[in-house]
This record gives structure tokens, C-alpha cells and sequence, in this order.
């Protein structure tokens, strides 16, 4: 589904030049749980925003199905991540003037989706629609986060350190409930983390260092949010 | 020194409305002042009824512009210093962390005042290069005796020096009051935000929400945005009128103080709610919100203020002219009866309109080049 080919990215000027991504290529197949592993400065997040379509590639492709990103312009780059990404991310980034359900709603108008309480209720947060960000856990607006994300029913689904900011307890819940909704909806779900104890609910693993892609390995039997470490 | 000199020359907004403002108050209270001294030498009727008028309409005018235009500079400080603290706060916190005091560091946005200084002194030269002009055309019907142009200490005092001292103490009493908050909050870049609720829940679309969420949220910048609309549409119509009424000359400076007052207010406080919600914007485009939905979001609450604006606008000017040829100029003659000139109106909405939506077509475009990875690296 997904097609990474010798992704190059670098930052800053020429004669300070920063190469992030060196080269990088990988397959993503659909309906996948494919986990980024790397220490800080690996170019994992990076490598995130470059497929998710929230920065382009200097050199090399990525392509959905027949989509190829790498030729997009803004404008287009917007309409694709409208029709098919999903984020969350470490810091939730609530919308702080506007309630639970309406947070929500700003993924579900995106997809014309009407059910989108029925997601609130699915992430654990029935009866807590009306409440506003700062008036809920970390944890609970982290599941805010997620519910926002799902509501606009995206075919792939990208968590940059979602449990980062989050203890334990909540995180294995925040992961338990993410992982539900993706047997239950099907979509394919790419997630950036240091913590190598998560890669073990993942199907797929892919080790970063210095930009570039170290080794891969697949789980045959992924864990669930319970049973990994912390 | 935290204030260096390098940043009040950003504050441009704060020296073209203290300009404009000293510049009128110093043309007519000077010729206010000089028209006084030569009050016993009006020996004829038509003269002692046209002094009056002259009298009456330099303080008017003074009053009217001056107030408008000080409470403005005021607000355009306080934003400027509120930004500056805003986007200082980490510099701003690790001084406080090392021991200076909240004063000593206040202390330093004495240097605001100097903006003011430069702009009413530049304001009061620059209508003292006019005053021989201006005194010929105000006196053009030879109704009053020649007299000269003179200096008045006192006005220079009061337009040039005090407003400048006056800022100076109200940009280090605002900093003083910004800087409450704890050295940590400061270095971590806290806000501290009063999140406003909804009064009654709907189900609105999230894009009608967020326009309502944002025009409850920000209060102050509808009265701004309202207040912007207002000066460009009664100080516009009156110019018109102005012609007849007064002079042309006159006519022009209502319009150019019009124009550049609505758009100083209208630029701060777009800038203010585009700045207030930049991770708002920036997330929306995350998800696939295109530029234009966000504009309508961000900036389509305060739309339908600024067309209440130019209503009120249109009536305030209204009202104050036919006041002032019914009341101020009522023993003169020559002077018609004031009637609502519907083709100024027009005229006025049509340049508004395309004004306003020039504003938010530009705005847009900043929408679409806002970086959505940004978000990421914070």
C-alpha cells in the first residue's frame, strides 16, 4: 500500500547541510501496525512526516497505491492527508476553546462522518462530550486525541510518541484502546517511539540510527498493551 | 538592557498614530490659541459668529481625533508590549530566575516612550510647516483680522513631551503587571488562557463552532475590529461632507486619519487573532483543512461585526454633522442644511469591501504557507 523509495531529506544551508534521511526505503502493507524505533536524532520523526505528507522529500518517492507524494504540491498534499491520514501526537494538541465532542468533530466533518459519538463512547469517554481540555487527565485528552483522529475514518493512522508525555497506567489504556479500534476498523497504523517495548505489539518493526533503517523484524504473534513491558 | 532601541523601530503603528494625532490636535489648538488672542479685535457681527464657529470646531475636531487616536495609541502599546513579553517570555523568565526584580525589568520598556516622542514631535513639526497654510484657508472669507502664526511653549509641552512621558510610564506600569506571572511559567512558556464556554450546546459543523468559539474567546478584538470599521466609515463619509462644510483640506486629513487608524486597528488585531491561533490553523491544516476553511474559521466571526461597524459608522457621522450645522454653525450663513449623503455611503462600502477582503484574501495566503511541521517539533 505504502511505497518508501530511496528517501533522502536534509536540513539547513549548504555549507551546514544536515542529512536526516539517508536513503531510505520500505514497504508498508495495508491494515499493518508498523512500529519506527530509534533513539532521539535517528530521523524517525522525520521519516514520519515525510509519509504522512507533512514535508516533502528532497530526493526519492512515496507513493500510496498509485499516489505518489513526492509530486505534490500543497495544495494537493492537503487534499491527501484529508482523504487519508489520521495523527496523534505526544503533546495531543487540542483544539482548548472547543469541547470534547467538538474537538472530535473537527476529524468527522472532515469525512462527513455522523457516528462520530459512537467513537467517544468506544475510547471510554461516554458522558465526558461536554467537558473541555483543560478540564481532563492526560490521559483523557490524549484518548480526545485519538477519537479525533478515528472520526475522520483515515486509511492510515500515524502516532509520533503517543504515550510519551503519559504514565504507565495510562499509556498501556491510551495503546489498549488504539489497538481495539484498529482490529475493529481495519486501517494501517505507523507509529514513531523510543520505547522498544512497544515494538512488541507491532507486526512490523523497523530500527532507525543516523538516518538510515538498521535492521526490520517481524512479530509473529504481537503482544498486547498488557503484556509488554514498561 | 532587554528593550534595545532595534525593537521599537517595529512599532511603526504606534509613531503613525501619535503623528496623526498631535499633527491635527496641534494644527487647530494652535490656531485655537492664536484665534483667541485676537478675540478683541472682531468688531463685526459675522466675524464674532464665524470666531465661534472656528472656536467650537477646533475643539471639536481636537477633542474627537485626540481622544480616538489616544485610545488607540494606548491599545496599540499595551498589544505591542504584550507581544513582546509574549514572544520574550523564555529571556524574560531566566532574568527573572537570576534575581532581577520585576521593576528592574520593566524598567527598560521606558524605551516605548521614544516611539511616542518621535511620533508626536515629527506630528507637531510637520503641522507647524502647515500652519501658514492652513491658517489661510481656515480664514479665507477674511471674516477674522490677519494674524500671524505663533509658538506656544505650552502646547509643545503638552502635545509632544508629556504623551511621550506619559506612554513611557503606562509601557513599564503594563510590563510591570505582564511580568506577574512566576520565573518557571515564564521560562516554560506558560499562557496563562481563560478558556470562555459555550452558553448553550449545539451541533453546529466544527467550522461554524470554531468561528463562534473564537469570537467568544476574544471579546476585545470584536470591539476592536468593529471600532477599526467604524473610523474608516464615518471619518471616510464625513470627508465628504467636508468639502462643504469646512474645507478640502480638511476633508483630506478626516479621510487620510480615517484610512490609516482603521488600518493600523484592523492590522493589529488580525494579527493578534491569526497569531492567537496559529496552532489551531496549524493543526487544521494537518488534518486537511485547506486555507480557506481556515480563514473562515479564524477570521469569519468578525465579519459580521465589522459590517456593525461601518452601520454605526454611517449613523455616528450622520449625527455629528447635522449637529454640528445645526448647533455649532447655526448663526452662519451660507452654511446648507446637512443631508445623508447616500452616494458617499456607497462609495464608502464599496472601497470597505474590497479593503476588508483584500485583508483576508492576504491573510489566506499566509494560511497556506503556515509550516504544518512546525507542530511536530515542539
Amino acid at each position: 500500500m505504502i511505497k518508501i523509495e530511496n528517501v533522502h531529506k536534509a536540513y539547513g544551508a549548504a555549507d551546514s547541510r544536515n542529512e536526516v534521511l539517508k536513503g531510505i526505503s520500505l514497504d508498508i502493507e495495508e491494515g499493518d501496525f508498523v512500529v519506527i524505533l530509534g533513539t532521539s536524532g535517528s530521523g524517525k520523526s522525520t521519516l514520519l512526516n515525510v509519509i504522512s505528507g507533512l514535508e516533502s522529500a528532497d530526493k526519492g518517492k512515496v507513493c500510496y497505491d498509485t499516489k505518489d507524494l513526492s509530486v505534490m504540491n500543497e495544495d494537493d498534499l492537503t487534499k491527501f492527508r484529508k482523504e487519508y491520514i489520521g495523527y496523534i501526537f505526544q503533546q495531543y494538541f487540542l483544539l482548548p476553546n472547543l469541547s470534547v465532542d467538538k474537538n472530535v468533530k473537527m476529524g468527522a466533518d472532515l469525512a462527513g462522518n455522523k457516528n462520530y459519538r459512537e467513537i467517544i463512547k468506544a475510547i471510554g469517554l461516554d458522558g465526558k462530550e461536554k467537558k473541555y481540555p483543560h478540564e481532563l487527565s492526560g490521559g483523557e485528552q490524549q484518548r480526545v486525541s485519538v477519537a479525533r483522529a478515528l472520526a475522520k475514518k483515515p486509511k492510515v493512522l500515524y502516532l509520533d510518541e503517543p504515550t510519551g508525555a503519559l504514565d504507565e497506567e495510562t499509556g498501556r489504556l491510551v495503546l489498549d484502546y488504539i489497538c481495539k479500534l484498529k482490529r475493529d476498523l481495519g486501517f494501517t497504523m505507523v507509529m514513531v517511539t523510543h520505547n522498544q517495548n512497544i515494538a512488541d505489539m507491532a507486526n512490523t518493526v523497523i530500527s532507525m540510527n543516523s538516518g538510515k533503517i538498521v535492521k526490520t523484524w517481524h512479530n509473529e504473534r504481537p503482544k498486547t498493551a498488557y503484556e509488554i513491558a514498561w | 538592557m532587554i528593550v534595545s532601541f532595534k525593537d521599537i523601530f517595529k512599532m511603526t503603528g504606534i509613531l503613525i498614530v501619535s503623528f496623526c494625532a498631535v499633527f491635527v490636535c496641534a494644527l487647530f489648538l494652535n490656531f485655537y490659541l492664536d484665534v483667541l488672542g485676537i478675540e478683541d479685535m472682531i468688531t463685526t457681527e459675522t466675524g464674532k459668529i464665524f470666531y465661534e464657529a472656528q472656536c467650537n470646531t477646533a475643539k471639536m475636531v481636537s477633542a474627537l481625533s485626540g481622544g480616538c487616536l489616544l485610545l488607540t495609541t494606548v491599545v496599540l502599546l499595551c498589544f505591542y508590549v504584550g507581544h513582546y513579553i509574549d514572544t520574550h517570555k523564555k529571556q524574560l523568565g531566566i532574568l527573572k530566575a537570576l534575581g532581577y526584580s520585576r521593576i528592574a525589568i520593566a524598567k527598560d520598556f521606558s524605551v516605548f516612550g521614544f516611539v511616542v516622542l518621535a511620533g508626536t514631535g515629527l506630528g507637531y513639526f510637520c503641522a507647524h510647516l502647515l500652519m501658514p497654510y492652513f491658517y489661510k484657508v481656515q480664514n479665507k472669507e477674511k471674516y477674522l483680522p490677519q494674524f500671524e502664526v505663533a509658538y506656544h511653549p505650552g502646547l509643545c509641552m503638552a502635545l509632544v513631551v508629556f504623551p511621550a512621558v506619559f506612554f513611557a510610564l503606562l509601557a513599564v506600569g503594563y510590563s510591570f503587571h505582564r511580568l506577574k506571572l512566576p520565573a518557571l511559567s515564564l521560562i516554560r512558556e506558560k499562557t496563562v488562557q481563560r478558556v470562555v464556554k459555550a452558553k448553550k450546546e449545539s451541533d453546529l459543523p466544527f467550522l461554524t463552532e470554531l468561528k463562534k468559539g473564537n469570537v467568544r474567546q476574544r471579546k476585545s478584538l470584536v470591539f476592536f475590529i468593529t471600532f477599526a470599521v467604524f473610523c474608516f466609515s464615518s471619518m471616510m463619509q464625513m470627508s465628504g461632507s467636508m468639502d462643504e462644510l469646512g474645507s478640502r483640506m480638511m476633508g483630506i486629513m478626516t479621510m487620510s486619519i480615517g484610512v490609516v487608524l482603521a488600518c493600523v486597528t484592523l492590522f493589529i488585531a488580525t494579527t493578534s487573532v491569526m497569531k492567537a491561533n496559529e496552532k489551531t490553523i496549524t493543526m487544521m491544516r494537518v488534518f486537511g483543512y485547506d486555507a480557506k476553511d481556515c480563514t473562515k474559521a479564524v477570521l469569519g466571526g468578525y465579519r459580521p461585526w465589522a459590517y456593525l461597524g461601518f452601520a454605526l459608522g454611517s449613523v455616528y457621522q450622520y449625527v455629528l454633522l447635522k449637529f454640528a450645522v445645526r448647533v455649532i454653525f447655526a448663526d452662519m450663513e451660507g452654511i446648507p442644511d446637512y443631508q445623508f449623503d447616500f452616494p458617499a455611503m456607497c462609495i464608502t462600502l464599496i472601497v470597505f469591501v474590497l479593503l476588508y477582503e483584500a485583508v483576508q484574501f492576504v491573510y489566506t495566503r499566509n494560511m497556506a504557507k503556515v509550516s504544518v511541521k512546525e507542530i511536530m517539533l515542539e
